[in-house]
């Protein structure tokens, strides 16, 4: 009580006279955090709802799917484990993992060491590097299966690559029809195809890195090959595991290159994991045993990144 | 050396985006002696991979335009004397291509627009918002990243067969267009756009649908075409799904249009790689007029292809 008389409004009588003054009820209003929160979830519940839809509710029922024997008609059969068990004696499945891996590895290294060989080129100036980057670019914007087409054309037993071959006095090579010559061929057109997208990643990384180490360490006399190996590399680090978790993923999940090139063959010695899960759903309809393969593929795929991101933390404590 | 290890030096340059990050060269003689130039061997040998780069796509383009007879001939024809562009014509018309166009067209440019505006709206809430499970949700889309239709291709038939979406435009728009891709690059890209400038609308009374298409969209316009471009790219370049979705021949996109004109035309190898030619046409219109905004949507993901 202070000596005017006069007497401050308790916090209840100012919210009433103010809802008075705005015609609503205070009380009921939310609060600002409050609203904010139901926009943010309003704008997320789109994309939310398909990604439920369309990515959560697939892999638990492949999950389930996989436990189960069934072939479109007669409804799901419940069988444990031995879809899995089947697939790790079939000869088939173990050849498609075998096929992979190949394929993967051996598209891989070279992809890394090529990749990241021209990345450093083309941080060097040079006449006309626009243009030359220009043509190292342009394979990268064929859609897949025309880049299947083309290089089953190439591989034509009267192909362009043969007459290459023969130009060297090379014998020519069935590339498509020889069981041992089928994956070397998709490694060759796959590094055509990819080697110029990871590039351009390294490049982003090279030109990252501060200028001013490299000027250091030349002035304290290091060469060359000195800076690259023990400043550019190790500052590199991100970006090389970056390449090689997404390179591996990418090749794991080849599947257009080969339905478009051989379908699989000769004598599936091009069947890469995916083919088999299609063939296995779409033409014998075992949706259980494809559904299996995806699961073990997509474990096969989240170890790896582990040993990965594993390695190469090692490799920075060390 | 300690000194420019802290920074001490002089500033660094701002960062340039990645195609003008050297500065251009200006006398033709100077990148033999400045520092940091390609040696001359070292540049041989980059034109000479280029020529190997661009060999497959001429060969495609030279060999669209010869006569049966002379695909094989030796000594190699690298140009056809008479260039016979009626195999474009006879090949268009062997099979429903412009359908396909209009096929692949709608499809991908859907796909695009849709995950476009559903990407901003989730990324922005990210970036932008503080609310209960923030982190638990990103880490929950990302996770989904794990899981491409190659992984889900038997469930997610399953599905839409069950919605009887088969053979229809929602079934290759839809699953497409649920890809957690676009919300990370555009979460990242609003993590830039400043507080105050969405305060300040809120105090002049903007709502909050209304800050988001007039302020923070035009703001993240680059980043929005790049993601536009990755999902029309990725959409007009699917394969396996398409294949298995679809049987009848007018709902065929481009894709699987070129596939089954490879298998019924084996031999045809002209009129196949003139139909190669022009799939591969819209994707080059785009790359010329949206260089920069490809190259930079593989450097800010690489999770992309």
């Amino acid at each position: 009580m202070t000596a005017s008389g006069y007497t401050a409004p308790s916090r209840t009588a100012r919210n009433l006279r103010l809802s008075q003054i705005r015609g609503r009820r205070v009380g009921r209003r939310l609060s600002r955090s409050a609203r904010q929160q139901l926009w943010a979830y309003a704008f997320l519940l789109p994309m939310l709802v398909l990604l439920l839809v369309f990515k959560a509710v697939p892999i638990v029922q492949a999950l389930l799917l996989s436990m189960t024997s069934y072939d479109l008609i007669s409804p799901p059969r419940f069988n444990w484990l031995n879809n899995y068990l089947f697939l790790i004696t079939d000869p088939r499945f173990l050849g498609a993992v075998r096929v992979t891996l190949y394929y993967m590895f051996g598209t891989a290294i070279p992809l890394w060491v090529l990749s990241l060989g021209l990345a450093v080129a083309f941080n060097q100036r040079f006449p006309a590097r626009n243009w030359i980057r220009l043509a190292y670019f342009l394979p990268t914007i064929v859609p897949l299966v025309v880049f299947g087409t083309v290089w089953q054309f190439l591989f034509h037993p009267y192909g362009l690559v043969n007459q290459g071959l023969q130009a060297v006095h090379l014998p020519p090579v069935m590339w498509l029809t020889n069981s041992a010559a089928v994956i070397p061929g998709f490694i060759l057109a796959t590094e055509w195809r990819f080697v110029p997208y990871f590039m351009i990643i390294f490049l982003a990384g090279l030109q990252n890195i501060p200028v001013e180490l490299k000027e250091a360490a030349a002035i304290d006399g290091g060469s060359q090959w000195q800076i690259f190996w023990h400043i550019t590399l190790p500052l590199l680090r991100p970006i090389i595991l970056l390449v090689v978790v997404i390179s591996l993923i990418l090749l794991s999940r080849s599947f257009t290159v080969a339905y478009v090139m051989t379908g699989g063959g000769p004598n599936n010695a091009s069947t890469v994991i995916g083919l088999y899960i299609y063939k296995a759903a779409f033409s014998e309809y075992r949706m259980g045993i494809a559904a299996a393969a995806s699961i073990l593929l997509l474990l096969g795929t989240m170890v790896l990144t582990l040993i990965q991101l594993r390695v190469f933390r090692d490799g920075r404590d060390a | 050396m300690a000194a420019t290890l802290e920074g001490g030096g002089r500033p660094r340059p701002p960062a340039l985006p990645l195609w003008t990050a050297t500065p251009p060269i200006r006398s033709r003689r100077a990148w033999l002696t400045v520092p940091g130039a390609l040696n001359a061997a070292g540049f041989a040998l980059l034109v000479l991979g280029a020529a190997v780069m661009l060999l497959p796509i001429f060969w495609m383009v030279s060999t669209s335009v010869k006569s049966l007879a002379d695909v094989f001939t030796l000594p190699i024809e690298w140009w056809p004397a008479q260039p016979n562009w009626q195999n474009y014509a006879d090949a268009w018309d062997q099979n429903p291509f412009g359908r396909y166009f209009i096929n692949s067209t709608i499809v991908a440019t859907t796909t695009a627009a849709i995950n476009v505006l559903l990407s901003s709206l989730a990324g922005y809430a990210l970036a932008k918002y503080s609310f209960f499970g923030k982190q638990a949700i990103f880490l929950c889309i990302l996770a989904t990243l794990m899981l491409p239709i190659e992984v889900l291709m038997v469930p997610t038939f399953l599905l839409v067969k069950n919605l009887n979406w088969l053979d229809t435009y929602q079934s290759l728009i839809i699953p497409g267009a649920a890809n957690a891709f676009g919300v990370f690059l555009m979460r990242q890209t609003m993590l830039h756009v400043p507080d105050p400038l969405m305060d300040a609308a809120r105090i002049d009374g903007a709502g909050e649908g209304r800050i988001f298409f007039q302020i923070v969209m035009p703001l993240v316009w680059p980043a929005v075409l790049t993601l536009a471009l990755l999902e029309f790219r990725e959409s007009w370049d699917s394969f396996v799904w398409p294949l298995i979705v679809i049987s009848q021949n007018s709902m065929r996109t481009v894709s699987i249009g070129l596939s089954l004109f490879q298998q019924e035309n084996m031999t045809n190898y002209n009129q196949l790689m003139a139909m190669s030619s022009v799939a591969m046409l819209p994707m080059l219109v785009l790359f010329f007029f949206f260089q920069r905004s490809f190259i930079q949507g593989i450097t800010s993901s690489g999770i992309k292809e």
